[in-house]
Formats: structure tokens, sequence, C-alpha cells
């Protein structure tokens, strides 16, 4: 059920006046069934499956975790769960590419080998509580939390319907409190997530699929095109991804704040990042955080005698990982290769570039900075065409030839060219005038006419709609 | 209370003239203080005390004044 479906615009309202008026020991129990009904919707019965196997695997490992004696039983315990997890995600993600893969490799080595083609499995959702069961256990080991008593709260901090499918990534430390307070009706919040998640439904359904019919006909017809076409398109997939995904995250926290709960904000204008470095810092935030606190920081620890060298090293292992989160291809781990390869240089020569910047006198000028966002921009949009592309071989033909001659195929079709203007205009507005959109739909509650902007929004949403699609990141 | 041989430090690694750290001070209130920088902080801190650090304890740490306690721990 995609929250810019018709099914979850009477499932959320409906969840909503049962949760008021049910009595407060029984919310938890309507939000948790819910979230189940919501996880059944997408016909998938071994998700369920899954989510109640990593509820319980985590739940047992986590108390038995906490109650062990000796550090060497709980360093077992820890990695036991953690074994556990990673093994689910495995079976249900990483399989079929590894089977794959291969099979390639003893055809290479001309071995004997029968490999099996694997089955896909659906893993909807599964990485992203994967990922917040196994932050759970950390956190009990290292002895920032304790272990959640109640089974109930405990699988709907995994399962909360809002952030199940595509995150924010939660703590256990920030959500669980917050599904245990009392529930009491809060005006501002309900008019807050509202408009929040109509906010998140604009940049979905008007600026990201639209700007995805331009960036489909392209990537999907790569050959066809030379030059401008395949730059401009690049360009535009980097917006897409961006409200896509952000547009989601909207509706995710908009939803979530009808039941007083604050989820983590995920971004904070990626496209403005002065540095691949920073652009982690404003891009996918829970997720970054995951990966920089639970495996970069460890493994810098560990390397901190190589001292450049291992951070360096750290970095590119936790940014092939994030790759590979992403999805099971090359594709992928091209793209967080990437990634790591830009920050790994970064340690080394930022010392020099300081230097440079400031014998240069350009140090904090506005020059600079408009320079670095333009860079960084540039770095991050080159890694997106590994991660759009059909193939490797369809990425490499667009690098190759994205500065080559315009050929005569119409960059627009006729009739989407007044909708891609419309769309950048748009964008341009947004990304440069905006902060969060937390910021921006606070701000919006203290502006006269406010409501001349709600009804211009929800008309531009009914009238400049495209044909429905998947959020980007459901496939993760 | 931190010490002014740990502030010295802290403040000379991350090349800052001044700045008051206080116990409840965290890594991301000083500037420049980043999870880049954190790991020259601390192999500063080894190097100066002579002392050597699990992992484990580097990230449990949430603010200056446990890290204070932690040298204090390490270098008796």
């Amino acid at each position: 059920m995609p929250f810019n479906s018709l099914g979850y615009f009477l499932f959320l309202p409906v969840v909503y006046l049962v949760f008021y008026f049910v009595g407060e020991r029984a919310r938890w129990s309507i939000l948790l069934a819910a979230s189940l009904l919501f996880y059944a919707a997408l016909n998938v019965p071994y998700l369920l499956v899954v989510l109640v196997l990593v509820a319980v695997t985590t739940y047992g490992f986590g108390i038995w975790l906490y109650q062990a004696d000796t550090p060497k039983v709980k360093r077992a315990l820890l990695w036991g769960g953690i074994g556990a997890n990673l093994l689910i995600l495995v079976v249900m993600k990483y399989l079929p590419f590894l089977s794959e893969n291969m099979k390639a490799l003893s055809e290479i080595l001309s071995l004997d080998a029968r490999i099996q083609p694997v089955k896909i499995f659906v893993a909807i959702g599964v990485s992203y509580y994967v990922f917040q069961a196994i932050s759970y256990l950390v956190d009990i080991y290292l002895e920032i939390e304790k272990p959640e008593r109640h089974f109930g709260y405990f699988a709907l901090y995994l399962a909360f319907f809002p952030k199940l499918l595509q995150g924010p990534i939660e703590r256990a430390g920030d959500l669980i409190p917050q599904l245990k307070n009392r529930y009491e009706f809060n005006y501002d919040n309900m008019r807050f997530g509202m408009l929040l998640f109509t906010w998140g439904l604009f940049k979905k359904v008007v600026i990201a699929d639209r700007l995805g019919l331009y960036v489909d006909a392209v990537y999907n017809d790569v050959h066809a095109f030379s030059g401008l076409p395949l730059l401009l398109a690049t360009y535009a997939y980097a917006f897409q991804i961006y409200m896509d995904f952000s547009g989601y995250t909207d509706m995710a926290l908009g939803s979530a704040r009808l039941f007083n709960i604050h989820l983590t904000q995920n971004f904070n204008s990626p496209y403005l990042a002065t540095s691949v470095i920073d652009f982690w810092r404003r891009w996918h935030i829970s997720f970054s955080r995951w990966i920089l606190d639970y495996i970069f920081k460890p493994l810098q620890m560990q390397w901190r005698d190589l001292k450049n060298l291992g951070t360096a090293a750290a970095l590119m292992a936790t940014f092939l990982v994030s790759g590979i989160w992403h999805g099971a291809s090359w594709g992928f781990v091209i793209w967080g290769g990437a990634h790591g390869l830009f920050m790994a240089c970064s340690v080394f020569y930022k010392p020099y570039q300081k230097k440079l910047h400031k014998a240069l006198g350009i140090e904090n000028t506005g020059i600079l900075k408009i320079w670095q966002v333009f860079v960084t921009f540039n770095l991050v949009s080159f890694a997106w065409v590994f991660f759009r592309a059909n193939s490797l071989s369809d990425a490499l033909f667009i690098l190759c030839n994205m500065n080559g001659t315009y050929n005569s195929t119409s960059i627009f079709k006729q009739n989407e060219y007044p909708n891609i203007v419309f769309v950048l205009i748009a964008f341009t507005f947004y990304v440069l005038y905006k902060k969060t959109c937390i910021d921006c739909v606070s701000r919006l509650f203290m502006f006269k006419y406010r409501w001349v902007f709600y009804y211009v929004l929800l008309i531009v949403i009914i009238y400049l709609k495209t044909n429905s699609r998947n959020f980007i990141y459901f496939k993760f | 209370m931190v010490s002014e041989r740990l502030k010295k430090i802290i403040l000379e690694t991350l090349q800052l003239e001044d700045f008051d750290l206080q116990d409840d001070t965290t890594a991301n209130m000083v500037p420049g203080w980043d999870s880049l920088s954190h790991v020259r902080v601390i192999i500063a801190i080894e190097e100066s005390y002579s002392i050597r650090f699990k992992t484990v304890e580097v990230i449990r740490l949430k603010n200056v004044g446990q890290l204070q306690r932690l040298v204090d721990v390490k270098s008796g």
C-alpha cells in the first residue's frame, strides 16, 4: 500500500479514528495491527513471516545479551543476533546475486560446479527493519539502551507503518519512548502532519514522477541518444530521486505526526552540500548515521594505527557496504565505491586544499562555496549514473557519450516540454530558497494567506500529477 | 572537570586557538570535531598519555567529561 495510493488515503484516517477512540492501553495494539495489515497489503505473505522472525529473534537476543554475565558471552550473543539478522537479509536479498556471480566465476575458471539459479524474493522493507534490529542489539551491547521487555512495543518499533517500507531508520531510544507516551489530541501536530503529507505527495506525484517520464525515456533507450540529452537526463534523475525519496519521507513523517510521533528528518538540502562528506550529512541522514556509527567508526578505530590510510580504507569499506545495501547488483556496488573513493581521496588532499584556498585568498568566500556546491553536485550526479542505468554497459555508454555531439532525437517529447520547464522552476525554487521541509512547513503556518497556498497545492496535485509510480527506494 | 592538558591536546589537534571545553561539551558542539577528525583526537591523546583505548570504550563516549574520566582511569 504505497503512500500515494487511494488505499492509503482511506487507511490512514480509519487507523487514526480507531486509534483515537480506543482506550490508552489498547493504542499500541491498534498501531501494531495496522502496521501488520499495511505490510500484508503488499500481498506477499512470507514478508509477514520474515518481520515476525526478525522481531522474535532480536527481542530474544536483546534480553539474553543484557542478562549475560561475562563480556565473552555478551560478545557471542551480539554476534549471534547480528548474524541471525544478516542471514535473513542475505537469504531475502542477495542469494540470487551470489549464485549468479558464483556461476559466472565457475564458468571463467572452467570449474564443473552445478550452481542452481535462486528464486528472487520480494524484500520490501526488510533491509530497513533488519538495520533497526542490528542497531537495537549494538546499543544494548554498548549499554546505551536497555532491552524493551514489552514484546508489543518492541514489535511496533520495528513495524510502525509510516516508516516500515522505506525508513527513516529509527533508533530504539528515539522511537520506543514516543510509542509509550500517553496520546493527547494536538491540533498543531494534526495540521502539521497533514500539510507535510500533502507537501510530500506534491513532490512525489508532480515533480519526481514528471521528471521520471523524461529520465525513463532516455535511460531505457540510451543508445538512441548522445550528448546533451544524456547529461540532462542524468541531472533530471538526480532531482527525481531526491524529490521521490524526500517526498516519501515527508509523507512518512506527516503520517507519524498524526499519532504525535516525531520521526527522524532524512534530508537537509543535500544538493547544497559543499563536499561529498557534507552530502552524506544531508542525504538519507538516518541511513548515513547508521553506517557511520555501526560500520565506519569501529573500522576507523580498529585501523587507526594506519593514520589517514586507515580512515580512507574505513570510508571505502563503509560505502561499499552502503552500495550493496541498496541492492544486489554491480551498479550499486560501483555507486557506493565511487562515493567511498571521493571521500577517501579527500582525507589526503583536504589539508592541501585548505592551504590552497588560503593562499588564493578565497577562504570562506561565496564564490568558493558556489564552486564547491557545483563540483559536489556533479560528482554525486556522476555516481547516480551507475545507480540508475539498467546495466553497467549502459552506464559506461552514457558516461562516454555525454559530451558527444547532440543527435537529432528530440530532447523532450513535444507534449512534455512545458511540464519539464514547470518542474525545473518548482525545483529551483524549492532547493535554493528552502531548508528542510520541516522548516518550510513551520514557516508556512505564520503566513497570513496560508489557505491560498493550501488550495493551490491541492489543485496542482490534482491537475499536474502523472500516472502513479512506485517509490524508487521501495526496492531497497 | 576537563584538565588543561587534555584541552590543549584537543584544541591543537583540531587547530583551534581557543574553545571552552566543559564536561558536557559534545564533539558536534566543537568546530571541526567531526567523525573524520575524531580519530586524530583519540590518537593524539593516546600518544600523549601513552595509553591505548579499546574501540568499544571510544564508541561509548558521549562528551568530553566522559573522555576525561576514561583518560584518568587509563593513565592511573
